[in-house]
């Protein structure tokens, strides 16, 4: 039997019900990894193309323990929450500061409950037992040290920029050369360029903290999943440090104090030639959501456990999805993603490339390959094995039999 | 129901003549005194008025499950004249409404809209005079025979637990319910969790407790522990009621029937009294 039980006191539970708004604009599931260094709480968006992490260390907590009272030792439980069921709890910011003055949080695996108490002024008690799913936590892979483009601002500064946006601005481009970034709105090609109101704000270097520039790069992401974490930014007054490279790689968005650390995780899209109004691309399908659709995914990076499989050392830089966008690499790329796909489909993705050039929206679009944490177990050969998973709670039980990782399943 | 307008002279220069022909006139200088008490128990149309010489009592029911009376008294009232001892209609809640707000119902501060509310005995409409600003609106809202409200048979002597809450501790809890949950379930009991209000839903269940020592409990009489299931689409509507009031008064008998009553202050700081009855869902020990 698993369990983590924390307490949360006074003004703390406020900025835990302020990281759960951020995490409610990314997924519709909310994962809970309470771990040795703090509790991880993830979400993920349906398509894959944005990821987001809290991470609070036992140092936010009033009290924070992990019982470990199984024969593994250290196992412990992950799990998965609708989103729909946590937020409510935590909706009113305003009434949880002025009423709650402390909340617990447990889970215990015995129940298959998390339950979360608010202990109120007047003594009145808030009791909820939330039904969750076990299930293997998610971890976006992303390798900052890799990236050559770095940069550092007040999260102020982001918040004013990104709020001359109207809010249903979807995407916009950060654009990084050596003298200036910029921020623009994305404009799909095809629509009335008569109505777009465009917004382009330039800053210099010197308005940051940190500057630095490996690559020219333009970078269109999507800007809704990205108010929540900065508006949480704000709100504790933390630096923003952002993370990117050239056209089509992900970006991520990092904050960190004393008790918490924060990551934000977006792809952006391929294909983002300079573009204003009167450059507009090829018609893309306009019906297909942008963001929401996945195609290329970024450097694979492994953990400590340092063994890169040595049979794809080239596998550096972007390998090809299966759903249809061009293949960089051979077909031997092909085969990190099956076990996410049924293996007949690797005989299908040669017959899926041509269509990948009339389908141009496909072409355009990133998603973010993500790793289930405990691959780590894993000691098979990575040839017939992907350590990397691009992880869907359909394909979760397919995967947990490949990996045979989960004694209790 | 038929609504007739006119740009009638003002109320003050009706003559008393009139009134000879009215078993019940009620007025006041202001309108709000009587809509924002009906809006508490307004979730089925039609309701049953009873006025009596102590004044005025609105009842509304639900598959006979859920009753819910507002009492305004005699003295809310700038004129209240009856005839008869016991004096009773059935109107459209929902049109009794809508006229009562025909100015828009706005609360701009200094202006009110007067009410002068009459009626003429079995088969007369309801009449209502409704002045503000020196325009006069008439409304005449047929009424029907009413029905006999059910009697809950709930009497003080069978309470076996009661409770007084400040309505502030409930009001967040309430509005926040798990509408998920068929039921609300409320358990009161001399021990722990002493009063407890829970509710099962799609993603788990949730307890509000209110320890007997809260500063929000005024009082605090258990005598026995139960625990009780009710309806929640029953008793949401009563969450209207709590947002009107200050404070709530539980109540529990043998049978597990429910009584809330609510304490309201009018505009004016008047007393008035909102109460719901309900039966329990289901027995649970």
């Amino acid at each position: 039997m698993a369990t983590m039980s924390c307490v949360l006191e006074g003004n703390r539970v406020k900025a835990f019900g302020k990281a759960i708004h951020a995490l409610s604009r990314i997924g519709e599931e909310l994962w809970l990894d309470p771990m040795v260094k703090g509790l991880a709480l993830r979400s993920v968006n349906s398509a894959h193309s944005a990821y987001t992490c809290f991470l609070f260390s036992p140092m936010f907590f009033q009290h924070y323990s992990l019982g470990s009272g199984s024969e593994q030792g250290s196992a412990t439980i992950k799990c998965k929450l609708l989103m729909k069921s946590v937020l409510p709890l935590f909706r009113g910011l305003n009434s949880i500061e002025r009423n709650v003055e402390r909340s617990q949080i447990s889970i215990s695996t015995p129940s298959d409950r998390v339950t979360i108490q608010f202990f109120c002024r007047h003594g009145i008690t808030k009791t909820h037992n939330l039904h969750f799913q076990e299930s293997e936590a998610l971890q976006a892979e992303f390798a900052s040290h890799l990236c050559p483009n770095v940069l550092k601002a007040p999260a102020r500064l982001l918040g004013d920029m990104v709020m001359h946006f109207p809010v249903f601005q979807e995407e916009i481009t950060l654009s990084m050369m050596p003298l200036s970034v910029s921020f623009r709105n994305y404009c799909e090609a095809g629509n009335d360029h008569m109505k777009m109101m465009y917004t382009e704000m330039s800053l210099h270097p010197d308005e940051f903290d940190y500057f630095q520039v490996g690559v020219d790069s333009d970078i269109t992401f999507c800007l809704k999943e990205l108010r929540g974490f900065l508006s949480f930014a704000e709100s504790h007054s933390l630096p923003v440090s952002v993370h990117f490279g050239a056209t089509g790689n992900p970006v991520r968005f990092y904050i960190k104090d004393m008790v918490l650390e924060a990551t934000v995780v977006l792809a952006t899209l391929m294909d983002s030639e300079k573009r204003g109004p009167s450059q507009p691309i090829g018609p893309p399908n306009p019906t297909s959501p942008r963001c929401a659709d996945a195609a290329a995914l970024p450097a694979v990076s492994y953990e400590a456990d340092g063994s890169k499989p040595q049979d794809i050392p080239a596998v550096t830089e972007l390998i090809t999805s299966s759903q249809g966008s061009p293949i960089i690499n051979p077909p031997a790329l092909m085969q990190l993603l099956s076990p996410v796909d049924d293996p007949d489909r690797l005989g299908v993705s040669d017959e899926a490339c041509p269509s990948a050039t009339t389908t141009p929206a496909s072409t355009m679009i990133c998603s973010l390959l993500f790793r289930a944490l405990s691959s780590e177990q894993d000691d098979d050969g990575c040839a017939a094995r992907l350590p990397v998973l691009a992880c869907h709670s359909d394909a979760e039980e397919d995967m947990e039999e490949d990996y045979r990782r989960s004694p209790s399943l | 129901m038929c609504l007739r307008f006119s740009a009638a002279m003002p109320l003050s220069t009706q003559s008393q003549a009139d009134d000879e022909q009215y078993v019940l006139v009620a007025s006041l200088d202001n309108a709000r005194n009587l809509s924002n008490i009906l809006k508490a128990i307004t979730f089925k149309d039609h309701a049953i008025f009873n006025a009596t010489p102590n004044g005025l009592k609105v009842t509304v029911e639900d598959s006979k499950c859920l009753q819910a009376n507002a009492f305004i008294q005699a003295e809310i009232f700038q004129e209240f004249t009856i005839k008869e001892d016991l004096v009773g209609f059935q109107v459209n809640l929902t049109v009794l409404l809508d006229c009562l707000n025909i100015f828009g119902g706005s609360s701009v501060p200094g202006v009110s809209t007067a009410l002068r509310m009459c009626y003429g005995g079995y088969g007369f409409p309801l009449t209502l005079f409704l002045e503000e600003g020196g325009v006069v609106t008439v409304c005449k809202i047929n009424t029907q025979e009413p029905d006999e409200p059910i009697d809950f048979e709930f009497c003080s002597t069978n309470v076996t637990n009661k409770v007084i809450l400040q309505s502030e501790s409930l009001k967040e809890p309430f509005s926040e319910l798990d509408m998920t949950s068929e039921v609300l379930q409320i358990t009161m009991s001399p021990s722990q969790p002493y009063f407890r209000l829970s509710t099962f839903g799609n993603s788990g269940n949730a307890h509000y407790d209110y320890p007997k020592d809260s500063d929000m409990m005024e009082l605090f009489q258990c005598t026995k522990t139960q625990t009780n299931r009710y309806k929640m689409s029953l008793l949401k509507p009563s969450t209207k009621a709590l947002a009107l009031s200050c404070k709530v008064s539980v109540r529990t008998d043998s049978r597990g029937f429910l009584s809330l009553q609510y304490l309201v202050r009018n505009d004016d700081g008047q007393i008035c009294f909102v109460e719901y009855y309900c039966c329990p869902d289901e027995e649970v020990e």
